[in-house]
């Protein structure tokens, strides 16, 4: 049986699978280092629009290598897209809301606020609502999409001090080097930051491929607070394309000289 | 779990429990095969390290297991030469690494908060070390210290963290956990020493803990009053008084003559790591004028460097020049031999130096808390006691010890002279009276109140 006729769509297939992979990566890391002086979240989900993008275009190309007319597909995902918008309009504004709220908005969890007639505690900052707790013990949520449209106002004591940045790290990143990278870099800054406060990196969470940080710093200055934030995020970045993988778990990995025999009487006593 | 439940516990010190002093087997080395220890042999192939923190957190994890208040163990540890995993009985101890490179670095910056907490001078500008190299290597450090804990919580579902020990401070904030973590401070706490601007720092990382343990109540009213709004709790720390013998008087006299001291001489015990803060120049100065008076006498110092100051350890020198220095004060004082320097001794000399010392002195200009008194106490030996340390609060002046400032070198030698001097029924008693009040610091007494401590926290 010839199967010339199957095997040379069925590599023009593989090849076009990789060359997408491989131009969706590139583009991952072009917009990523484009982007390196924005905030890491936005950094990263400008990358990872470029990348889906990319897939996309591959998926169509391929669709039309195996004979199919992709105008089909096109138009469904265009159909599903508009029926997601139209019954989804207020979850995906408060998602939004809640996306932008942890990157622009000037308070987070464990914050006062005031928002309208409300005033109260942030304790809770999910993907559609800000959880305050009031005063008088009760719960009040605030659509996020609210925050975009509103004026909310931070009643923190020197809320301004504080910026806190988030960071995804890849799960396989040796923590430890990054924060050390970051404390580093961030030491250069040291005459624009408060000085009692070194910069403190908050673990939010983890999973087996990302974990989640906060990195915060006390400036010193208010007028200075956007500089910083520009300069910081770039210093994130940087260390974060610098950290190493988590080294292997085997002795021997460069953790000091191997074990030696004391001479008698000069064991380390308390 | 259920009220009652044994716990799963993790450890975390600096110090590593145990020390290898071979590389049995190639331990560890390609197989992730936890190296058992119960195939080495104590003494020669590894040693239990000693310390305060070790001393006592092993007799307890030991006894509570026992008890069925704990079932696994980990102990989390830095240990820049061993495996990295080994296995003592029920026990499981993870080692930390720690690059050379990177030692340093922490090393600095933890003399700089001991220092700073001890209120030392030359610890001032710590403002400035926040910011220095020296800082993000401290903080690597504590991150690995939590990252080996976090991965162990993968498999391991832990009922709480007990961390010990003010070099292990910032790994609270640094594990991302809803399980109790408790932080046992084991140095003084003065509110009135802490420069301001560690203040801040200090507060945010005791803050990250469920509760804080500290070893006197003086602390505790100084931890408050430096405005920590978190839970405390005062214990006082403890030994196992069966890691202590009574050797013959056969072994004891050959034991003293090892060391030179002759078989008549009365001997003034002073044990603790060679350390300025340990004060044993202002023992060496009180000593001076009593020697003259009692040429026989002689003032016998036990002690090296710590884990900190050990060569597989962090390689810190500090030790090593404040022997020189206590060195050339005996000589400039013209007290040679009459001052004998033992360095390290195993259990079975300090039992033998113990029973020999017709009593001990614990000189320390500052003190977490002193269980060496206990040691002494528990060979019914009367000491004389800095009132800086946190064990003072145990002693009433004249009944079960004396007190005495440390900078008060003329009271010390009265005190000395005192006891010299005593037809023996002074120094009987203060022994009785010292033996009694040891048994608030045993791990008997002890693992009842740290059982409490664990089922509050962990509400079970």
């Amino acid at each position: 049986m010839d199967l010339t006729p199957y095997l040379l769509p069925l590599l023009i297939f593989g090849l076009t699978v990789a060359l997408t992979a491989l131009l969706s990566r590139l583009a991952h890391l072009v917009v990523e280092q484009a982007m390196s002086q924005s905030n890491p979240q936005v950094a990263a989900g400008a990358a990872l629009l470029a990348s889906v993008v990319i897939w996309l275009i591959g998926a169509v190309v391929i669709i039309q290598q195996l004979g199919i007319s992709p105008d089909i597909l096109l138009l469904v995902v265009g159909l599903l897209g508009v029926a997601a918008l139209l019954s989804l309009r207020e979850q995906l504004e408060n998602y939004g809301g809640k996306y932008f709220s942890d990157i622009y908005s000037p308070y987070k969890v464990g914050d006062s606020i005031r928002f309208r007639e409300h005033e109260g505690k942030v304790i809770e900052i999910n993907a559609m609502t800000t959880i305050l707790l009031s005063e008088d013990d009760h719960l009040i949520a605030v659509p996020n999409s609210m925050f975009m449209r509103e004026v909310v106002v931070n009643t923190t004591p020197q809320a301004w001090r504080e910026l806190t940045f988030p960071v995804s790290i890849g799960g396989s990143v040796d923590l430890a080097a990054f924060e050390g990278g970051v404390l580093r870099s961030l030491s250069k800054l040291r005459t624009r930051l408060d000085r009692r406060f070194p910069p403190v990196i908050t673990t939010r969470s983890r999973t087996p491929l990302s974990t989640e940080l906060t990195v915060t710093v006390m400036i010193r200055r208010p007028e200075d607070r956007e500089a910083i934030t520009l300069e910081v995020n770039k210093r994130i970045m940087e260390a974060r394309g610098k950290a190493p993988p988590t080294p292997p778990k085997a002795a021997g990995d460069g953790r000091g000289e191997p074990p030696a025999t004391p001479p008698p009487g000069t064991a380390p006593p308390p | 779990m259920t009220p009652g439940d044994p716990l799963t516990l993790c450890i975390n010190t600096q110090t590593p429990l145990v020390q290898l002093l071979t590389n049995p087997g190639g331990a560890d080395s390609a197989t992730s095969r936890p190296t058992e220890l119960s195939e080495l042999k104590e003494g020669v192939d590894y040693r239990i390290s000693p310390g305060g923190v070790t001393r006592m957190v092993l007799p307890l994890v030991r006894r509570l297991q026992a008890e069925h208040v704990l079932d696994d163990v980990h102990w989390v540890a830095l240990n820049p030469s061993g495996p990295r995993t080994l296995r003592l009985g029920s026990l499981t101890l993870h080692n930390v690494g720690l690059e050379r490179e990177r030692m340093a670095g922490y090393g600095h910056v933890k003399e700089a908060i001991w220092g700073a907490v001890h209120g030392l001078e030359a610890a001032q500008g710590a403002e400035e070390l926040l910011w220095t190299e020296h800082y993000s290597e401290y903080a690597y450090y504590n991150r690995a210290s939590a990252e080996t804990i976090q991965k162990l919580e993968k498999t391991v579902d832990f009922d709480a963290f007990y961390v010990h020990d003010f070099q292990q401070l910032a790994v609270g904030h640094m594990l991302n956990t809803l399980k109790p973590k408790i932080f046992r401070w084991h140095i003084p706490f003065d509110d009135s020493m802490i420069p301001e601007e560690w203040r801040s720092w200090l507060a945010a990382y005791f803050n990250s803990y469920d509760m804080v343990v500290v070893s006197a109540r003086r602390y505790l009213d100084s931890l408050k009053a430096f405005g920590h709004t978190g839970k405390v709790r005062k214990m006082y720390p403890y030994v196992d008084p069966a890691d202590f013998s009574t050797p013959s008087e056969e072994v004891v006299r050959a034991a003293a003559l090892a060391r030179g001291i002759p078989e008549n001489s009365p001997v003034l015990l002073v044990v603790g790591r060679m350390d300025p803060m340990k004060g044993q120049d202002r023992a060496i100065r009180a000593f001076a004028p009593v020697a003259a008076r009692f040429p026989e006498a002689r003032l016998v110092l036990v002690g090296n460097g710590s884990f900190s100051g050990s060569k597989g350890g962090l390689g810190l020198s500090k030790s090593a020049r404040w022997r020189a220095e206590l060195e050339a004060l005996v000589a400039e004082l013209g007290l040679g031999t009459r001052v004998v320097f033992t360095g390290h001794v195993d259990q079975l000399e300090l039992d033998c130096l113990y029973e020999r010392a017709m009593f001990t002195i614990l000189p320390s200009v500052q003190e977490g808390f002193g269980l060496v008194v206990v040691e002494s106490w528990l060979h019914r030996r009367p000491t004389l006691i800095t009132d800086r340390a946190g064990i003072a609060e145990l002693v009433e002046h004249g009944r079960n010890g004396l007190l005495f400032d440390p900078e008060d070198m003329a009271k010390l030698a009265d005190q000395m002279t005192e006891l010299l001097t005593d037809d023996g029924s002074r120094r009987q008693r203060l022994g009785q009276a010292g033996y009694r009040t040891s048994s608030k610091c045993t791990v008997g007494s002890a693992a009842r109140l740290e059982e409490k401590l664990l089922r509050d926290v962990t509400g079970g």
